[in-house]
């Protein structure tokens, strides 16, 4: 069983070794090394572009690079203002929530990792090799929110932390932990299509649903994500559309409560027994027949040179790439060209779509490497009302906080909002927990219904249909995988498949008849030894 | 003063150290993943599964073909371009050679997204449009193009080593153009055709990034199937990945990469 282990640690010491001898020599204060592993790209990483930097320029300053410091480095200098002890950030990336699970497998330690909501599941309910479980549940204290240095608590949106709560409790079975217990937000969103309003009405959209990815009129102007997770929740979506739209009808109606109807929609969207694949696989092919490509960053691009209409992407990339996509192309003197900015907006099914949340977890090592109270300081200083703009500002994606004061609603308002007509405005009271219609932001139609206002803070309306993902158990796991590589790759008949391993045979034997059989010469022109050496 | 004498098997050491970590060991992981199950506890599923699922066992068949065409292709571009460049008498020939070794130096990565934003250039052509699904023929084009300078390399330099003198002994004799090139050159350069073929014939089976790139992820060879399954299910990868290597292992073979025949040398870069 430990046979990972020893091996992977035996592999990196020798990677490590020429490390040592660096590390040794400093000694003096002690620094805690808080080994942090997020997303790529998924943190404010300062310089040009930043929220910093863009609002000293906003004052009309005339900021340098180094003004506008990454994050992390303002974490080091204020844990050591606030707690009196060095820390260094040792920060690594992932790319999908499976290589950072392969990592942690591998035997590698890390104290704070931010997966998303159904890896966070599955860590929870999973153990090391070593029979230790991989997360640590936060402190008690780290919820109390009379503590001031509790940025984390004090700061998130009620809303957001109730829904942590009410999925905790949907997706976990009796005897199972709640992961909410582990988790602390960093980010939301839903997943929906960027599109090209030139090219698609939105009406359009409205009416196909899912089912724009299998309709002909998209051939191969859409794409799909290159990961079995997003693609087989749309395949889901294609395939049991007339039952989603049964409900949605039902919960306008009024006939079914909100609670029963997510969890409705929840098990629809994680449906994974035999019986739900045997119909999804065919809609999956069509899907792969429909699609221009599958991607998983290729998209944004293909979007902006037109040559896909409809891209099926995470709501943060969706901003990332609308706010690209406008910028257009610039002269020499920093101008925009006219006539080269695309207005792209986004669309989420009206038969529901999937929320996700990517959330801070401890790993259980921080116990003994004697860093949680770094890890949980880190979590609280990222909740700060100025982290979550500086983040969620430089990477597109909707941070969970809303601010004790609402803060967020001012960077919402700096960001997107408009002229003040009463008809303009833009509800958000549910995200700062407070009452229907009290609060909110004025801001143009375009903004409150397909562009970056409403991909970041959809209306509460859309939230209703979303469904959170759940993760896959083991049995589970092996029939959507197969399903992924039978979907991904070609079948060949059976027949052909003997016949091309007939004819590999044969040329294979062919070729050890010429090599050791040396009666057929295939050029009859080899010559005698002796005659070959034609080096001087 | 006396400079320190290394033996050879000292001069060894560093070599044989970095062998049996990076070449050895890895390779018995993956013979010890493969074989053995979740618990693992040996086992021969792994095994049985590959070879009653249709899927993997076309998903090799498809790298085959997709690893031959390549080659083929290659080959029959470079070996025009070798032997000219051979032959002739043109001054500064390594300028030329250069020029097709030099994409080498870029990264092949931004290479191939280069590729892949000319197709979709092309693509906005009328007369283009069907190239915008054409995976397997971009697939294709972008493994060539990749690989092209693999072929041409040793090719040039077996070709470079055929004596003038055989070429004027044929034409003495009364031999034709074709019957000097049949038994003349394409005889003594068959060192460096197996040599280019084994160089591009094997890496076009797994270079996934190419087919995910100018594929559109539609086309799947055996290196992502691997890559795939190593997200998930390690013995799967791992028997997948060994069955490859047993593939690569027995081309080698019958081709006669591992022969150490002098006159190879040079041809094997």
């Amino acid at each position: 069983m430990n046979m990972k282990r020893v091996l992977s640690i035996l592999l990196s010491g020798c990677l490590l070794l020429p490390t040592l001898g660096i590390l040794s020599g400093c000694g003096g204060e002690k620094v805690t090394v808080l080994k942090v592993y997020n997303w790529e790209e998924y943190i404010d990483d300062g310089g040009e572009g930043s929220y910093v930097y863009d609002m000293l320029l906003d004052e009309g300053k005339d900021p340098d690079a180094d003004d506008a410091p990454p994050i992390i480095e303002d974490f080091e200098k204020w844990y050591e203002q606030v707690y009196h002890e060095k820390v260094k950030v040792s920060y690594s990336t992932f790319g999908t929530n499976e290589d950072m699970y392969n990592e942690l497998k591998l035997g590698n330690v890390y104290d704070l990792l931010c997966p998303s909501e159904y890896m966070i599941m599955k860590l929870a309910n999973e153990t090391k090799e070593d029979g230790t479980p991989y997360l640590e549940k936060y402190d008690k204290s780290f919820f109390d929110p009379s503590i001031e240095t509790n940025y984390y608590i004090r700061n998130v949106s009620p809303y957001i932390r109730e829904k942590f709560e009410t999925n905790a409790g949907l997706n976990t079975p009796e005897g199972e932990p709640r992961w909410s217990e582990y988790a602390a937000g960093y980010m939301w969103g839903t997943t929906g299509y960027v599109f090209n309003p030139d090219k698609v009405k939105a009406e359009d959209l409205e009416q196909l649903g899912w089912q724009v990815f299998i309709d002909p009129a998209y051939k191969g102007k859409l794409t799909a994500k290159d990961n079995v997770r997003d693609t087989y929740f749309a395949a889901l979506g294609v395939t049991f559309e007339e039952q989603l739209k049964a409900l949605r009808t039902q919960y306008t109606d009024g006939t079914l409560p909100q609670k029963e109807y997510t969890e409705a929609i929840t098990k629809i969207f994680n449906a994974t027994n035999e019986e739900a694949i045997a119909k999804v696989e065919p809609k999956l092919m069509e899907i792969k027949d429909n699609i221009y490509s599958f991607e998983t960053d290729t998209g944004k691009a293909d979007m902006v040179n037109g040559t896909i209409w409809l891209n099926y992407a995470w709501s943060g990339d969706a901003v990332y790439a609308i706010d690209e996509a406008e910028l257009g192309e610039t002269d020499d003197d920093g101008n925009t060209v006219p006539g080269t900015e695309l207005f792209l907006d986004y669309f989420v099914p009206d038969t529901g779509t999937n929320l996700f949340f990517d959330g801070w977890v401890m790993m259980s090592d921080v116990v003994e490497r004697g860093t949680k109270q770094a890890a949980q300081a880190f979590v609280n200083y990222m909740s700060m009302p100025e982290s979550a703009k500086r983040n969620s500002y430089y990477i597109g994606y909707t941070s969970v906080i809303a601010g004790e004061n609402n803060e967020m609603l001012d960077y919402v308002d700096w960001l997107y909002g408009g002229e003040e007509n009463e008809e303009d405005f833009y509800d958000l009271s549910y995200f700062f927990g407070e009452e229907a219609g009290t609060v909110g932001i004025y801001a143009d139609e375009e903004q409150r219904t397909c562009r970056q206002l409403f991909a970041q803070f959809p209306p509460e309306e859309v939230i209703s249909r979303c469904a959170v993902m759940d993760y896959y158990r083991k049995d589970a796991s092996e029939r959507i995988n197969e399903l992924w590589s039978r979907v991904k790759a070609e079948t060949l008949d059976a027949w052909a498949i003997i016949v091309i391993c007939l004819v590999v045979v044969a040329i294979a034997l062919f070729t050890v008849f010429v090599k050791f059989g040396g009666k057929i010469d295939f050029f009859r022109t080899k010559p005698k030894k002796g005659y070959r050496k034609v080096d001087p | 003063m006396k400079l320190p004498h290394f033996s050879r098997k000292t001069l060894c050491i560093p070599y044989g150290v970095f062998l049996l970590f990076f070449v050895v060991v890895p390779m018995l992981v993956i013979l010890f993943y493969a074989f053995t199950d979740d618990a693992m506890h040996p086992s021969f599923e792994n095994f049985v599964k590959f070879f009653s699922d249709p899927t993997k066992l076309s998903t090799i068949v498809y790298s085959l073909v997709i690893a031959l065409v390549t080659t083929v292709v290659a080959l029959l571009i470079a070996y025009p371009v070798a032997y000219i460049l051979a032959r002739s008498r043109i001054k500064r020939k390594y300028v030329i050679l250069m020029l097709f070794v030099l994409p080498m130096w870029i990264n092949f990565v931004l290479r191939v997204n280069a590729i892949r934003e000319l197709f979709n250039l092309l693509t906005q052509v009328e007369a283009f449009e069907g190239l915008a699904n054409a995976n397997y023929f971009k697939t294709i084009f972008g493994m060539v193009y990749d690989f092209l300078p693999f072929m041409i390399l040793p090719l040039y330099t077996t070709m470079t080593k055929i004596d003038n003198s055989l070429y004027e002994a044929s034409a003495d004799l009364g031999g034709s153009a074709f019957t000097t090139f049949t038994r003349v050159t394409l005889p003594l350069s068959m060192p460096g055709i197996m040599s280019g073929v084994t160089m591009v014939f094997l890496p076009s089976m797994t270079n996934y990034v190419v087919s995910d790139m100018l594929g559109n992820a539609k086309v799947t060879i055996i290196g992502k199937f691997i890559y795939t399954y190593f997200g998930n299910d390690w013995h799967m990868g791992s028997m997948i990945a060994l069955i490859l290597l047993i593939v690569v292992f027995l081309s080698t073979w019958l081709t006669g990469g591992f022969k150490a025949d002098e006159n190879v040398r040079g041809a094997n870069l």
